[in-house]
């Protein structure tokens, strides 16, 4: 099964995707902030990184680069998700080392598709 | 009020505030009607599809409005955007509330969370300026024209009033003995809108009056028979009719008379013949106080309920869901309401978590004495054998056990026609007459002890030179037992064990009694896998004996006493808790946390060394779980967790 690590603060959006997410096969754990984000990228193994851009303790884009920067995680994939829809946002995120980038409101087709194109198999 | 157009980065903000709930109410609703494709479901699936379209609907409004391309949105437009979004958001309300009320919600508590969900996301659509309902502030405000009336909440309150406030339609009541008069004034409130009824006398008046509400009354002064003051007292006179409003109509321009009615409690005074414009902004008036009493009546009856909801939730008969029209509003009641809901559905969660907790502790039992049969103990023992009669109101049934300081004997009590456990106490624990009256001391103080988890201690008394206590018998097996046939216990026991027997220290600390001497010899658990904490006080008479700085060791095994207790310093509430430490360390790893050949060596291990953690020893323990027994067996009192009750709930947030 694929397994899906969901970093997001608030409260309702976590709730939500996770539980969509759950519904369309895969695994989803979550985290609630920048560094757990990162601890628990670090001690399992996640086929992908859904990661909220605006975090508290540090933001998705520092963890993103610490976990690109880490030996374990660096090749797994990560999507950014940002609130707004800045032309500049999408290429910091790549920047950051995001493999893919989504805008909230996360609209899920759009989304599953992406993270489709990213992952070798289905769910 | 009107400025420049927004900038792209508020607009951004705006556009992200907006879009975000609406997701959210996609989102949920999806998700249930995914849950309700069952034909029995259509119902459901009708309002959640009303749902859905209102979000829908919502949804492009805000698109068109706030479209990225645009860059001249100014605040007018945006509180347009926030008007018109009202009546979708209402759609959703509605179709919300209509579900959350039905019996499917109320049981299925995971599916009125989520539609609950959906309310609040609804409500943030109403943006930062969102009309707040009217009644929490209505007391403070001046009667506001129509015009600048504030919306009625979401979902019509059902007092009668439609959705706009400015074409409301009221019943009203024209009381006067003149045809013409009754006729001019019923054509020209009909052309506004209302609904009007006529009475020719007062004795008629309070007839209609009583069979049907009216939002107000005009009421004429002189009449014959009963005249207009003699129907005002009568009307307010009356608890079910004091709260229409009254206009009194007078040909009379008079002080004296206006003044009178005013006393007698007329909301106003007009007089003949009628001045239109003057005529509509009072009637308007005073429906509009009318509205906003009501509204602040329901406001009382729903706090009300919220207050006896939580009473409810106290005796333990609140069933969730039961606030859920309180819950639809808009304002802080309806927010308290939603907390409420979501409070008592974690705690029939945890209620759940410890029902499941306790099945797994029982099936231990079980199997622990269906391998224990020769647990039952030699009964050649004590002094005392079956069938001895004792202190003159006791048979002994058999022997329970005996221990350091005396045996404990199941027996009858003959006067109460019950089975009670008598525990006799060696003669060396008594002699000391000091010792003996602080013991009596703690006994009366434990007797107060009165809980599911703690073994009552009934008496104590003292027969041809024997003292004793007499207790309430349970018929179970000790956690010792429980460990020494079982090996460690699952994870879920032990917290089944620890968070009873931190209730039970809870009481007992709260009453101002200690322990002293928790062990698992000391622990009783009964068929149903409920803990009873035995020996409560009892250990006073021991205290002399167990510090090593006498000699002797009398009593037990020093195995379960914290450092303080050992070198026979101040022994406090946080010295139990560390022997519930130990129990909940045997329970999880089978194994004491220090262990040596000689008393001695135990002692310099207890005092200097540290303990493996549980999880090292038994992978199965949860990091947390593991920390906290630690925490629990600091060496320094302060360092452990201070008391039984924050135990109890560290224990219930676990697993």
């Amino acid at each position: 099964m694929t397994r899906i690590l969901l970093v997001e603060d608030n409260e309702m959006n976590r709730d939500m995707l996770s539980r969509r997410l759950q519904r369309k096969g895969y695994e989803v754990t979550m985290a609630v902030d920048g560094r757990q984000g990162v601890d628990m990228a670090r001690s399992g193994r996640y086929d992908l990184i859904l990661m909220d851009m605006s975090l508290p303790e540090i933001d998705g884009w520092e963890a993103t680069r610490q976990l690109r920067a880490a030996p374990e995680t660096r090749a797994v994939p990560i999507i950014a998700l940002t609130a707004h829809a800045m032309a500049g946002d999408r290429d910091k995120a790549l920047e950051a080392g995001c493999n893919d980038y989504d805008t909230k409101p996360i609209e899920l087709p759009r989304l599953l598709g992406k993270i489709e194109a990213l992952l070798p198999g289905q769910p | 009020m009107t400025t420049g157009p927004l900038s792209r980065d508020a607009l951004a903000e705006l556009r992200h505030e907006l879009r975000t709930p609406v997701n959210h109410i996609v989102g949920y609703a999806e998700m249930l009607l995914e849950d309700a494709a069952d034909p029995v479901f259509a119902a459901r699936r009708g309002q959640l599809e009303a749902a859905l379209a209102g979000a829908r609907d919502a949804l492009a409004l805000i698109n068109a409005t706030l479209a990225p391309t645009r860059s001249d949105i100014g605040e007018d437009e945006v509180r347009q955007l926030y008007a018109s979004l009202r009546e979708p958001r209402d759609r959703i309300s509605s179709a919300i509330t209509t579900l959350l009320a039905t019996p499917d919600a109320r049981r299925d508590t995971a599916l009125g969370d989520d539609l609950r969900r959906i309310l609040s996301a609804a409500e943030r659509l109403g943006g930062p300026g969102a009309p707040r309902p009217a009644a929490t502030n209505a007391p403070e405000q001046p009667a506001p024209t129509p015009h600048a009336a504030p919306a009625t909440p979401p979902a019509a309150s059902g007092n009668g009033g439609s959705d706009h406030p400015e074409q409301r339609q009221a019943r009203i009541l024209v009381v006067d003995d003149v045809a013409d008069n009754r006729e001019v004034l019923r054509r020209r409130l009909e052309r506004e809108g209302h609904a009007v009824e006529t009475a020719e006398h007062g004795r008629r008046a309070l007839d209609l009056v009583a069979q049907r509400p009216y939002d107000l009354v005009l009421l004429d002064v002189l009449m014959p028979e009963l005249d207009g003051y003699a129907v005002l007292d009568a009307l307010k006179g009356n608890a079910a009719t004091r709260d229409i409003p009254v206009i009194m109509l007078s040909a009379l321009d008079e002080l004296p008379g206006i003044v009178r009615c005013i006393e007698h409690g007329a909301e106003d005074y007009l007089h003949k013949p009628f001045d239109p414009v003057l005529l509509r902004a009072r009637i308007n008036a005073s429906l509009e106080k009318k509205r906003l009493r009501d509204q602040e009546v329901e406001y009382l009856q729903q706090v009300s309920r919220v207050t006896a909801a939580a009473t409810a939730v106290e005796a333990g008969s609140y069933r969730p869901g039961a606030l859920s029209e309180v819950a639809a509003r808009a304002d802080e009641l309806g927010h308290l309401a939603r907390v409420f809901d979501t409070m008592v559905a974690q705690v029939r969660a945890r209620e759940e978590r410890l029902r499941d907790r306790v099945r797994d502790l029982r099936q231990e039992i079980e199997w622990a004495r269906r391998d224990s049969k020769e647990f039952a103990l030699a009964l050649d023992g004590g002094n005392l054998k079956t069938g001895d009669h004792f202190a003159q109101r006791y048979e002994i049934l058999a022997v329970l056990g005996r221990g350091g300081m005396g045996t404990v004997y199941r027996a009858r009590d003959l006067e109460l026609e019950e089975e009670v456990a008598i525990k006799t106490l060696r003669p060396e624990f008594v002699s000391d007459i000091n010792l003996l009256m602080r013991f009596k001391d703690e006994i009366r103080l434990a007797r107060r002890l009165s809980d599911p988890n703690i073994v009552r201690t009934h008496d104590f008394g003292e027969w041809s030179g024997v003292c004793f206590l007499t207790m309430e018998y349970v018929e179970g097996i000790t956690v010792r037992e429980l460990i020494d046939t079982r090996g460690r216990l699952g994870v879920s026991s032990a917290l089944a064990i620890g968070s009873q027997l931190a209730h039970s220290l809870a009481v007992a600390h709260e009453h101002g009694v200690i322990h002293r001497d928790i062990k698992p010899q000391n622990m009783l658990l009964d068929d149903l896998g409920v803990l009873k904490v035995m020996d409560f006080g009892v250990a006073r008479l021991a205290e002399r004996s167990t510090s090593i700085t006498e000699a002797g060791l009398v009593v037990g095994t020093p195995a379960y006493m914290p450092p303080e207790q050992l070198m026979a310093e101040a022994v406090d509430a946080r010295s139990d808790l560390y022997a519930a430490g130990v129990v909940l360390y045997e329970c999880l790893t089978g194994q004491p946390p220090f262990q040596a050949s000689s008393v001695m060596t135990l002692v310099a291990k207890l005092l200097t060394e540290q303990p493996r953690p549980p999880m090292e020893v038994n992978p199965e323990v949860p990091p947390a779980f593991s920390a906290l027994v630690l925490r629990l067996l600091a060496k320094k009192p302060e360092d452990r967790v201070q008391t039984g009750r924050e135990l109890e709930q560290r224990l219930q947030s676990l697993g």
